[in-house]
């Protein structure tokens, strides 16, 4: 999958990072695997997964998604309802896993360095496109969460640094420039 | 010259309208353009040069049309899109302009 004059990217992440980007990962997935059967899917043990198959296919989506981060995620491929609805009831639940296998990925690759329990670690990123569309759904999930907007940016440098929010917002352009340094080997 | 016969195959009019569906990319706050452009490179072979102009025209313009052609095809797009983050609609082609 990656390609040899992009697989050279480590970074290093210290240990408050580590958890952050993990727990808002597992928080992602949690959202997207409602509703999915997802640990059966995530299960080794073939009859589960044959099960999560039809389960699959009994829960066809057709309805919109009522969480604004989905809505986000799983947007409406029609501007109107009957084609949407349709459309949804094919591929939603192919989104969701598409979405789920970039999400566990970058999971698996942080879960290594945090065994390694160091105050920095060095990760090898192995497919930094994986990466990219990953931290992607994250900086996603988070902007609708904290209202981004074109001038967002500006807003933070005003924010008072006793506002709640404000870490939130530091993670968001930290995950921007991370995505950044994925984009720039590719 | 040309027989009825050939006049309707010349005028096969389903085949022609198949094809005219459309897939647009619409911008939005948070995708980093470099990201936008390397997905629509990723997904559509397109030129570096190619995606950051179709890149630019979602940035400025507020949306693009990336690719046409039957409507099974655009549908792949846009779930490629959406599997991308973009945020992406299919529809028929009103020439571009809406």
């Amino acid at each position: 999958m990656a390609d040899p004059k992009s697989a050279e990217i480590t970074i290093t992440l210290s240990n408050d990072e580590l958890h952050i980007l993990i727990n808002l990962v597992e928080q992602l997935l949690e959202l997207l695997g409602e509703a999915n059967f997802i640990h059966h899917y995530q299960s080794d043990d073939p009859f589960a997964q044959l099960m999560f198959a039809a389960m699959g296919n009994i829960q066809s989506p057709v309805e919109q998604p009522e969480d604004p981060v989905l809505r986000r995620l799983l947007p409406n491929a029609y501007a109107d309802a009957e084609s949407s609805a349709e459309f949804r009831k094919y591929t939603e639940n192919s989104l969701r896993t598409a979405k789920q296998k970039h999400l566990f990925y970058l999971r698996q690759q942080l879960l290594s360095a945090v065994e390694k329990e160091l105050v920095k670690a060095d990760i090898q990123v192995t497919d930094p496109s994986a990466w990219a569309i990953a931290i992607n759904d994250l900086r996603l999930a988070l902007a609708v969460r904290l209202d981004i907007e074109q001038s967002s940016y500006e807003k933070y440098e005003l924010m008072p640094s006793s506002d709640p929010q404000k870490p939130l917002f530091a993670v968001y352009f930290w995950l921007g420039g991370l995505q950044e340094r994925m984009i720039s080997n590719l | 010259m040309s027989s009825q016969t050939q006049l309707e195959e010349t005028l096969d009019l389903s085949k022609f309208f198949d094809h005219l569906w459309v897939t647009i990319v619409w911008d939005d706050p948070v995708n980093l353009m470099n990201y936008v452009t390397f997905v629509f490179i990723k997904l559509f072979g397109f030129s570096k040069e190619k995606a950051n102009k179709l890149m630019m025209q979602v940035h400025t313009e507020g949306k693009a049309v990336v690719a046409s052609g039957s409507r099974e095809e655009m549908e792949r797009a846009v779930a490629q899109l959406h599997e991308h983050g973009l945020w992406a609609t299919l529809q028929r082609d009103d020439h571009g302009r809406s």
